[in-house]
C-alpha cells in the first residue's frame, strides 16, 4: 500500500509536467489546426535551453524558465511567421510533412550543436526531499509539479479572461467571423505558435530538471503529448492537465507492475486506444 | 500505354537490369539501397498517394517482413522464401487486425494512429525472446549482390505494375474517389472499409518484402533498425517529391533523392538526415505537386516562370 502510494504520487508529479508539455501543442492543434510533429524537439530545445543557462551561467533551473520561455518565443514566432503560415491553407497531409521536416532538421541541428550526450540539470538542492505520512516528495519535481500546475491554471485564465485569449478563442471558432471583427490572422497565428512554443520550451526546462536530456528525446514526447492532447481535448487546459495526470499516473503503475521497458507501449497504446474508441477525445470537444 | 512509352519503359529496365554487369560493386550496392527505398515509396503511394490515408506508420510493415525472414531463417532454420512469405504473413495480419479500426480515424487521426503504432513496435518486439529481444537476430550471410539487385528490381516491377494497375482498375477509381471524398464515394456504392483495407494490406505487403530482401542483404537485424520511424520520412518525401497518386513519381522521387543523399554523404557524413528534412520542407512549400505535376506542365506548355512563386501564394495565409 505504501509502495501504491508513492507510485501514486510520483505518477502525479510527472502528470503535471506532462500537462505543460501537451499544453502548447493541444493550443497550436486547436486553435491554428497545425498537428505539430516537431513539438517534442520544441521540447528539447527548451532543455538544453536551460541546461545552457544553468552550466554555463549558473542560472538557477527554475528561475531560468521564464529566460527559456522567452527565447522560445521568439523562435516560435519567427518560425510561424516565416515558414508555418507559408502552408497553412495547404491540406493537412502538407502540414504533417512539414512539422515532420522541421522536427528531422531541428534533431539533427541538436546533435550537431550539444553533442549526443546525456545532460542533466543538477543543482545543489537536487536531492533534497520532503516527506507527509508515509510518501516522500523529492523537492524538484515537487516544484516542477507546482510550476507547471501555475502554467495550466494561467494558460486558463489567459485563455479566459484577456483581449489576446479571447481572440485566439474567437480565431479558433470562426476563422472569416475572426477576421472581419479586425484580428490580424498573420500575427495573431505567429504569437498562438509562439505562446505554444513557449510553454514547450518552459516544459522542457522542467524536464531537463527532473530527467536526463538528449537530442533524441523529442520523437518520443510528441508522441506522448499527442495522448494526453488526445485524452484531454483541444479547447481546455484543463482537460489537458487531467489528461497529464491520467498518463503520469498510468505510466508510473506500468512501471511498477508490468515493467519499466512497457513505459511507451502503454502509454502509445492508450493513445491508439482513445483514438479508436473516442476519435473526438475523452473530454471535450476536439478539432 | 502508348507504344513508344512501352519502349521507353522496356530499355530503361533492361539499363537497370544490366547494372550489376557493368556498374561497380559500390553502385550495385547503391542500387539496391534506392530500389528498396522505391518499392517502399511505391507501397506508400498505394495507400497515401491514391486512397489519400497519410500514413506514418509504413515502416511497421517493413520491420514485420524483416522480423519474418529473420525469424524464419534464424529460429526456424526455413529457406529464404518461406522467411518472405511469413513477413508478408505477418503484414497481412497487421494489416487486418489494426487497420480496420485505424482506418475508421480520418485525417490527423489517422496520421497519429500510425505513428503511435511505429513508435510502439520497437518496444513491444525487443521484449519478444522469439524476436532476440534487445539484442537482435544475426542471419547467415549470403554474399551475391547480384542476386539481391535482381530481387529489389524484381519486386519495384511488380509494385509498378500494381499501382498501373490501379490506374486503370475498378479498385483503382475506387481508392481516388476515397480520396477525393469518402462519403461521396460510398454513396456511390463503393465499400470503402474493404477497400481501404485492401490498399492498406497491398501497400504493407510491398513493404514487408522490401523489408525481408534488406534484412537478408544486412544480414543483421534490431528493434531499433527494423523499426526506424524516420524510414516514413524518406518513403513519404520520395513518393511526394516525385509526385503522389502517379506511377512512376515514386520511383523518380526515390532514385533521384537517393542519388542526392548519396553524393552529400560522401562529401560530409550523416548529412544525409539533414538533407531529407531540408527537402521536405522546400518541397511542401515550393512544390507540393511534385515533380510529375511539373513534368505535365512542361509536356502541355502550361509551365509558368514563377511556378514556384503560385505554389506558395495557392497555400499561405
Amino acid at each position: 500500500m505504501e509502495l501504491l502510494i508513492q507510485v501514486a504520487v510520483n505518477g502525479i508529479l510527472v502528470g503535471g509536467l506532462y500537462a505543460v508539455m501537451a499544453l502548447g501543442l493541444a493550443l497550436v492543434w486547436g486553435v491554428l489546426n497545425i498537428v505539430n510533429l516537431a513539438h517534442g524537439s520544441f521540447i528539447m530545445l527548451g532543455a538544453y535551453c536551460s541546461w545552457y543557462l544553468f552550466q554555463y551561467l549558473h542560472v538557477d533551473p527554475f528561475l531560468g524558465l521564464p529566460i527559456t520561455a522567452a527565447v522560445m518565443f521568439v523562435l516560435g514566432y519567427a518560425l510561424q511567421r516565416g515558414l508555418l503560415n507559408l502552408i497553412v491553407r495547404a491540406p493537412m497531409f502538407n502540414t504533417l510533412l512539414l512539422t515532420f521536416g522541421l522536427d528531422v532538421v531541428l534533431t539533427y541541428l541538436a546533435q550537431l550543436a550539444f553533442s549526443a550526450d546525456y545532460r542533466t540539470i543538477n543543482p545543489a538542492y537536487a536531492g533534497h526531499q520532503w516527506h507527509w505520512g508515509t510518501a516522500v516528495f523529492p523537492m524538484v519535481r515537487t516544484g516542477a509539479f507546482a510550476i507547471a500546475l501555475a502554467l495550466t491554471l494561467g494558460m486558463w485564465l489567459f485563455l479566459l479572461h484577456t483581449r489576446l485569449g479571447r481572440a485566439i478563442r474567437a480565431t479558433a471558432q470562426n476563422l472569416v467571423a475572426a477576421r472581419l471583427h479586425g484580428v490580424e490572422l498573420r500575427h495573431l497565428y505567429a504569437l498562438t505558435f509562439a505562446i505554444g512554443i513557449a510553454l514547450a520550451g518552459a516544459a522542457g526546462g522542467l524536464y531537463g530538471s527532473v530527467s536526463q536530456i538528449n537530442p533524441y528525446i523529442g520523437a518520443s514526447l510528441t508522441l506522448k503529448s499527442f495522448a494526453i492532447a488526445i485524452i484531454g481535448g483541444l479547447d481546455n487546459p484543463l482537460g489537458v492537465l487531467v489528461g497529464g495526470l491520467f498518463l503520469g499516473v498510468v505510466e508510473a503503475l506500468t512501471t511498477l507492475y508490468i515493467g519499466p521497458t512497457f513505459v511507451d507501449v502503454a502509454s502509445f497504446g492508450i493513445l491508439t486506444l482513445v483514438l479508436i474508441v473516442r476519435p473526438t477525445g475523452l473530454l471535450g470537444r476536439t478539432a | 500505354m502508348k507504344a513508344w512509352q512501352g519502349a521507353v519503359a522496356a530499355i530503361v529496365l533492361l539499363l537497370l537490369a544490366g547494372v550489376p554487369w557493368y556498374g561497380s560493386a559500390v553502385l550495385v550496392q547503391f542500387g539496391i539501397n534506392a530500389l528498396l527505398l522505391a518499392v517502399l515509396a511505391q507501397g506508400w503511394n498505394i495507400i497515401g498517394g491514391f486512397t489519400g490515408y497519410a500514413s506514418f506508420g509504413n515502416s511497421v510493415f517493413y520491420g514485420l517482413g524483416s522480423y519474418g525472414v529473420a525469424i524464419a531463417m534464424v529460429q526456424w532454420h526455413l529457406p529464404f522464401a518461406a522467411g518472405l512469405a511469413f513477413g508478408a504473413a505477418l503484414a497481412v495480419v497487421f494489416a487486418l487486425l489494426l487497420g480496420v479500426p485505424v482506418l475508421r480515424l480520418r485525417g490527423h487521426y489517422f496520421a497519429i494512429a500510425t505513428l503511435a503504432l511505429a513508435g510502439v513496435m520497437a518496444a513491444i518486439v525487443s521484449n519478444i525472446p522469439l524476436a532476440g529481444q534487445n539484442i537482435g537476430l544475426v542471419l547467415p550471410p549470403l554474399n551475391d549482390d547480384r542476386l539481391f539487385y535482381g530481387l529489389a528490381l524484381g519486386l519495384l516491377v511488380i509494385s509498378t505494375l500494381v499501382v498501373y494497375w490501379l490506374t486503370r482498375s475498378r479498385f483503382g477509381f475506387g481508392l481516388i474517389a476515397i480520396r477525393e471524398n469518402e462519403d461521396g464515394a460510398a454513396v456511390m456504392g463503393v465499400n470503402t472499409t474493404l477497400y481501404k483495407v485492401l490498399a492498406f494490406t497491398l501497400s504493407g505487403v510491398l513493404s514487408a518484402l522490401a523489408g525481408g530482401i534488406h534484412a537478408y542483404w544486412i544480414t543483421f537485424l534490431d528493434p531499433e533498425s527494423a523499426f526506424d520511424i524516420s524510414l516514413n520520412i524518406k518513403m513519404i518525401i520520395m513518393a511526394v517529391f516525385g509526385g503522389a497518386g502517379t506511377v512512376l513519381g515514386p520511383i523518380i522521387g526515390a532514385l533521384s533523392l537517393s542519388a542526392i543523399s548519396e553524393l552529400l554523404s560522401s562529401q560530409v557524413t550523416s548529412v544525409a538526415t539533414l538533407f531529407f528534412g531540408l527537402v521536405v520542407i522546400a518541397a511542401v512549400v515550393l512544390m507540393p505537386h511534385g515533380l510529375m505535376d511539373l513534368a505535365q506542365r512542361v509536356r502541355t506548355r502550361s509551365l509558368r516562370w514563377n511556378y514556384l512563386g503560385e505554389n506558395v501564394r495557392a497555400n499561405r495565409l
